[in-house]
């Protein structure tokens, strides 16, 4: 006989009110639980998902020169001393420690051709890598199509050396089309195909491939800037900037805040909201296992008089408490933990939007079980005191 | 002369109430000596109880001085005195008190759930003493399985099952047949030839052949009127509780 079997047998003797306080701790856990599961969820999809929505970091040589602007970037025109971005940056960018987390890479060359009388913007690109990062770019015209043929995915394509990709408003203030011939800079082109309208800056822009582009702007191996994707589960993208920043002393990084951000942002409120939500389930759970202990304290008032006239210290009837407090935590925990996780995987996907499966998380049980124990004996302590507390010889109604 | 087991001097307890303060004992002097039998009667409202949870540890008196062995009890610290009465006292409860979800044996080792023996030793001596009280096919029965007389064995073998020094009971046949509390007399009495100092609170002056002594209570001071104590031995006056 020991003080632990005397609360187990105390526990299965009072099964009703065991499994009220059972059941209220699994609520308080498997909230906590679900949501955590579902928020990391959402991250991850998110961090899936972040080449949908374009570059988040973009870097530009630190130089003064006079700027051209490209999407809402400041990109340097003219440079003069030392500060460029070459092809031998481009390998200092794996070096940084989050590199695991950067999904595209995309430099260009930017700057200002002549097309026979007018200027215009022509950017040179791997197009590829740009337009994957950019999938809301996509062809309303594209030349050499069979008839009825729709124009391909952009990021599929491959734009032949002399091609040239117009905007919607570059194509319509130069007056070309698909399989248009255009001059810049005295070199012929032919437009590969025109854009559909953004309604961003990008509409009133050429694009070229960026070797040819660099050649054309007199500029070989030279890059105006580079757009990243990346996105880090645990950091945020600052973080990733300044390791950037770190590894490219001759570049201006600049984290720009668009959609993956907003996405985070709501990501964020998402969690806000549910560990409110959570507070407050886990005071019911607190107040419903301090009115459940003090009720089991009031009822077994003679008991404790019988264990103290037997020579049980207060130290002992406290120990009793929080055992019979924590094995059923304990217990509340692991189910708390099954349930939450059973909830966000056949709910999470409805109630977060979530395009996959929500991934388990084990990495939760030991955190779920400390919960539901320390929350169970910090609510038991004030009745576990007052059972210590009781006059032996009031409860044993010799007053 | 023989060694004094419980000392009680000028033992005065007050409680205060609504109606103002009640003296449930006004001034006991009294000395029991190891190995004594001692019976407590009296009539309801006497003190007998009061002078019973003073002894027993769990009661501090109002003013005076109390000593068992020696030992100062209220002297001590609350934790200290818990230690002393799972050392030093055995107590019978009126209506037997035992724990409802342990079974007889369980019930037997609670006394010595808080020691350092180890849990075979611990078993062993509730199996003795269990075999003693005549419960050797009973242990494992939950409380409500048991008779009346057989809950009262259970509760004597939980008092003396560590051994100690002094056995405070609290009207042990008072919910029993005459034929069954006999019986648990008995047993008191083998229990005080052993050497245990049993201090008894007693209603049925039938209990009082079975013990060396008999003291009377009589609001809240020990009786020195003869025809009184005699009243009550003869069973006139007798009256529950106290």
């Amino acid at each position: 006989m020991t003080i632990y079997q005397i609360a187990v047998s105390n526990l299965k003797r009072r099964r009703k009110k065991v499994l009220f306080l059972l059941l209220g701790l699994v609520v308080g856990v498997s909230t906590v639980v679900g949501l955590l599961t579902i928020v990391r969820a959402m991250r991850l999809e998110l961090g899936d998902r972040i080449d949908e929505f374009g570059a988040n970091i973009v870097i530009t040589p630190r130089a003064k020169g006079a700027a051209l602007n490209y999407g809402g970037v400041h990109v340097s025109d003219v440079t003069f001393g030392a500060e460029r971005l070459t092809e031998a940056d481009l390998p200092k960018i794996d070096t940084i420690p989050e590199r695991k987390s950067i999904n595209i890479i995309s430099p260009k060359i930017v700057g200002a051709v002549d097309t026979g009388g007018q200027k215009a913007l022509l950017v040179g690109v791997e197009t590829k890598r740009e337009f994957t990062q950019k999938p809301w770019f996509s062809l309303r015209e594209q030349a050499r199509l069979p008839a009825g043929a729709n124009p391909g995915s952009l990021s599929l394509l491959d734009v032949p050396a002399d091609g040239l990709v117009a905007g919607f408003a570059a194509a319509r203030t130069l007056g070309v089309g698909a399989g248009d011939s255009l001059t810049l800079n005295g070199r012929p082109f032919q437009v590969f195909g025109v854009l559909n309208e953004t309604g961003g800056r990008e509409d009133g822009v050429l694009y070229a491939n960026l070797a040819v582009a660099q050649g054309l702007l007199g500029r070989p191996g030279e890059f105006s800037l580079i757009e990243i994707s990346a996105y880090c589960n645990f950091c945020p993208v600052e973080e990733i900037a300044a390791q950037l920043s770190s590894a490219l002393p001759n570049g201006r990084v600049t984290p720009l805040r668009q959609a993956a951000l907003f996405r985070e942002e709501t990501i964020d409120n998402f969690a806000s909201f549910g560990f409110a939500l959570s507070g407050v389930v886990l005071l019911v759970a607190a107040l419903m296992v301090l009115t459940t202990m003090l009720a089991s304290v009031g009822e077994r008032t003679r008991e404790i008089g019988i264990f103290r006239a037997l020579g049980f210290r207060q130290a002992h009837i406290v120990r009793i408490i929080f055992l019979e407090a924590g094995l059923v935590s304990f217990l509340a925990g692991l189910l708390g933990y099954l349930l939450g996780s059973a909830a966000a995987l056949l709910a999470g996907p409805y109630l977060a939007q979530l395009q996959g499966t929500v991934p388990l998380r084990t990495d939760l049980i030991l955190p779920a079980v400390l919960l539901s124990t320390v929350l169970a004996v910090a609510a038991s302590t004030y009745p576990a005191l007052k059972a210590a507390r009781l006059d032996p010889a009031e409860a044993l109604r010799f007053i | 002369m023989a060694d004094v087991m419980i000392a009680l001097r000028e033992l005065k307890k007050t409680y205060g109430s609504a109606d103002g303060e009640v003296h449930a004992l006004r001034g006991v002097t009294l000395d029991i000596n190891k190995g004594e039998a001692v019976a407590v009667m009296g009539h309801s409202g006497s003190g007998k109880s009061t002078l019973l949870s003073i002894i027993g540890a769990l009661n501090p008196p109002s003013s005076g001085s109390i000593e068992i062995d020696g030992i100062d009890i209220y002297a001590l610290s609350q934790e200290r005195r818990a230690d002393f009465r799972r050392e030093y006292l055995g107590f019978v409860f009126q209506q037997f008190q035992l724990i409802p979800y342990l079974t007889a044996l369980e019930n037997v080792l609670l006394p010595l759930v808080t020691t350092s023996l180890p849990g075979r030793r611990k078993r062993e001596l509730a199996e003795q003493v269990l075999c003693r009280v005549g419960l050797a096919g009973k242990m494992n029965r939950l409380p409500n399985a048991l008779s009346g007389g057989e809950q009262e064995r259970v509760a004597i073998a939980r008092a003396i099952v560590n051994a100690p020094p002094v056995l405070l009971a609290d009207e042990p046949t008072g919910n029993l047949d005459t034929k069954t509390g006999e019986e648990i007399m008995a047993l008191f009495r083998e229990l005080n030839q052993d050497g245990l100092t049993v201090l008894m609170v007693t209603h049925n002056p039938d209990n009082t052949r079975h013990m060396g002594r008999t003291i009377v209570l009589k609001d809240g001071l020990l009786c020195q009127d003869k025809a009184e104590i005699l009243s009550l031995a003869a069973g006139r006056g007798q009256r529950r509780g106290g």
